[in-house]
């Protein structure tokens, strides 16, 4: 018997994210977001969530857009919640009181999940300091440059998307996606990945594999639909 | 009628004239993320885009950030919507308004960047100038702009305030001054903006042997030498190379400090690994820092252990994966860390300790070297890496966290004839290729 984390819908992969659950959504852009498993979520009712993503209020975004516009989320932490003053329903929602904002610099909300990731429990850079985004944090001196205490962004699941996958989780990407989905793979107690292709075990050469199964633990095969951002 | 304001692409292109060969440009969304497009590609700029495309070299946003925080990134161009006096910018659109600006990674290539420059139309659609003695909104980056392009003018930002440098077609400083709403010197060389072409190529990195690519180690270098126990993935020939260059008072980096030649897996009769034995043996090493550093026979003690037990190096004991994550820190700026690894243990003596969230973790330090000598599989001439199998170890970590990566390759190949998606070192880390010669075995 050979064990297989391939799972039939999209629907089923989604089917244990709770209301309140903390989600990473990777992507910045159509052909990277995982838009099949964020319509299964829209569909599945679910609500309160605290959403870590790029870009949220775009117009490629069709998914955490439309959980937006469902009023499912509680709370976005991203670079860019929305676009100053351009922002839509999020910024509306923001400004009624309804949704929360995060706001972290793009780096460093890349290197909090790859130390959550990683099993790190904080790292000293110094790229924020003087910023608002230094207020009231942790700080010192490491050799002799003064650094801020970024602490590790776990969550409960990652919805990614990549190229490619085979059975046992590996997974390859293709140009941009790689960005946030590689980074969120590890940092989620379950990840659940969409691809284009599922493979047997072995179909991708190793060399190319970037995220290494033991990171996946759902692959749900939603080949695109046509329209590609 | 005022002259015509610069459209977009000529803004491009005059930015396009502050890079020079061979940089490393990051840039911004908006009005930056056309530069790359009026560039000739002869220039040999890597352009990092915020996601994490390396041109065409697919990153994912940890390695992106890396490259900006790691110090790697020689020019940025930000998208600013308001710059001050000082230099300093936010990334706001130009009006002003309440709540969570988004700075998306401009952040990071304020604080990370060897150049800080700002585009942004000179004043907004009513008027209002986008250049200001106080920003209407906290700054995303401090006193960092060293220049500010606009649809009317380049003007220069240093300690003593903003200065006049260029003007568009038609436009005089006094009109451009009219507009700017902080105090402005006028140059006394103003002169019209040149959308000219930066031109140059980047010196070439492939060095016609090792002993050429090694040749400034200096005395007292911290050295990473890549490896794992066994000959796979360790630069024979740099070794060697560094051996026969003869700096001393070297401290190494590595997994092991030296067992290749004890353990002797698939070492053919009659001949001996080269490992980093030869450097200790030629008196070269004053410390390692290392997870391995000892023979795993008693019987059969690297040169390392019998060097250490005549007290004539020093030893740093590191775990193996703490070693990498020192390292990874290193190349991504990130000064220490909490690791879980070792607390409670021997390793943490001497160390801070703390609790996070009912965990006990230990303090630990990012590693950075003069040089690392590595090994791959491949190089193009960007310095592109591949590697084959496990000889990928400790090379791919290493690259990002010396101040020059010296890599030895079976194969040099011309830019843009490996795949990028099985690149796994990006050419920014790497200043140095060596084609190991055909004859040459890891063996003596």
């Amino acid at each position: 018997m050979t064990f297989s984390k391939l799972y039939d819908t999209p629907a089923t992969a989604v089917a244990d994210i709770h209301d309140g659950a903390t989600l990473l959504i990777g992507g910045a852009t159509r052909n990277s977001e995982p838009t099949a498993l964020l319509v299964a979520l829209l569909a599945s009712g679910v609500r309160d969530l605290t959403c870590v993503c790029d870009f949220a209020d775009w117009d490629g975004s069709e998914g955490v857009l439309q959980l937006a516009h469902a009023e499912r989320i509680a709370s976005i932490i991203s670079p860019f919640p929305f676009a100053g003053e351009s922002g839509g329903v999020i910024r509306k929602q923001w400004q009624a009181g309804a949704l929360a904002v995060e706001v972290i610099p793009q780096g460093t909300l890349a290197e909090r999940l790859r130390a959550a990731g990683a099993g790190i429990g904080g790292v000293f850079t110094p790229v924020v300091l003087g910023t608002r985004f230094a207020d009231g944090r942790e700080t010192r001196t490491v050799n002799g440059v003064e650094c801020v205490l970024e602490s590790p962004l776990r969550a409960d699941f990652a919805l990614i998307r990549a190229d490619r996958a085979d059975a046992l989780g590996n997974l390859a990407y293709q140009g941009a996606q790689r960005g946030w989905n590689a980074v969120m793979a590890p940092a989620a107690r379950i990840t659940i990945a969409e691809v284009d292709v599922v493979g047997e075990p072995g179909a991708i050469d190793p060399e190319l594999v970037i995220t290494p199964g033991i990171y996946v633990n759902r692959v749900v095969h939603a080949p695109p639909t046509g329209e590609q951002g | 009628m005022p002259p015509a304001k610069l459209d977009p692409q000529a803004m491009a292109r005059r930015a396009a004239g502050f890079i020079a060969p061979g940089d490393v440009v990051a840039v911004d969304s908006g009005l930056p993320s056309l530069v790359p497009g009026v560039t000739p590609p002869d220039l040999g700029a890597w352009f990092l885009r915020n996601n994490g495309m390396l041109n065409d070299l697919p990153l994912s946003l940890a390695d992106a950030a890396a490259v900006t925080r790691g110090g790697y990134v020689d020019l940025a161009v930000v998208n600013a919507g308001q710059v001050d006096a000082a230099g300093s910018f936010s990334s706001l659109i130009s009006t002003v308004h309440s709540g969570p600006n988004p700075p998306g990674n401009a952040v990071d290539l304020a604080a990370g960047s060897g150049r800080v420059i700002a585009m942004l139309p000179h004043a907004d659609d009513q008027g209002r100038p986008n250049i200001v003695a106080t920003l209407s909104s906290p700054a995303d980056g401090l006193r960092c702009v060293s220049a500010i392009i606009t649809d009317i003018a380049v003007i220069e930002v240093d300690s003593g305030g903003l200065t006049l440098a260029e003007v568009a077609p038609g436009w005089s400083g006094n009109d451009v001054r009219a507009l700017t709403g902080a105090d402005i010197s006028i140059s006394p060389a103003l002169r019209e903006m040149d959308f000219s072409p930066p031109t140059g190529v980047p010196p070439s990195k492939v060095y016609p042997d090792g002993p050429s690519a090694i040749a400034d180690v200096p005395d007292g270098a911290t050295v990473f030498i890549d490896g794992f126990g066994g000959p796979g993935g360790m630069a024979h020939y740099l070794l060697i190379s560094l051996r026969d260059q003869g700096s001393r008072d070297l401290t190494i980096v590595s997994n092991t400090a030296g067992i290749a030649r004890v353990v002797s897996f698939g070492t053919p009769p009659g001949r001996t690994a080269i490992d980093h034995s030869v450097l200790i043996e030629n008196g070269q090493v004053a410390k390692a820092i290392a997870s391995f550093p000892v023979s795993p026979s008693v019987s059969r003690p690297s040169e390392f252990e019998l060097a250490y037990r005549r007290g004539e190096v020093d030893l740093e004991l590191v775990p193996q994966g703490t070693l990498a994550e020192r390292l990874r820190a290193g190349g991504a700026g990130i000064h220490a860390f909490y690791t879980p690894t070792g607390a409670g243990t021997l390793i943490a003596e001497g160390k801070e300790s703390r609790n996070i969230d009912g965990r006990d973790y230990i303090l630990e330090y990012g590693l950075r070297a003069d040089f690392a000598i590595i090994r791959a599989h491949k190089a193009d001439t960007n310095g592109n890496l591949v590697y084959r199998g496990t000889s990928r170890n400790f090379n791919a970590v290493m690259a990002p966290a010396a101040r020059v990566t010296v890599v030895e390759v079976d194969e040099i190949v011309e830019a843009g004839q490996l795949d990028p998606e099985e690149i796994v070192t990006p050419g920014v880390f790497v200043q140095r290729i060596v084609k190991r010669p055909d004859a040459f075995t890891g063996y003596e």
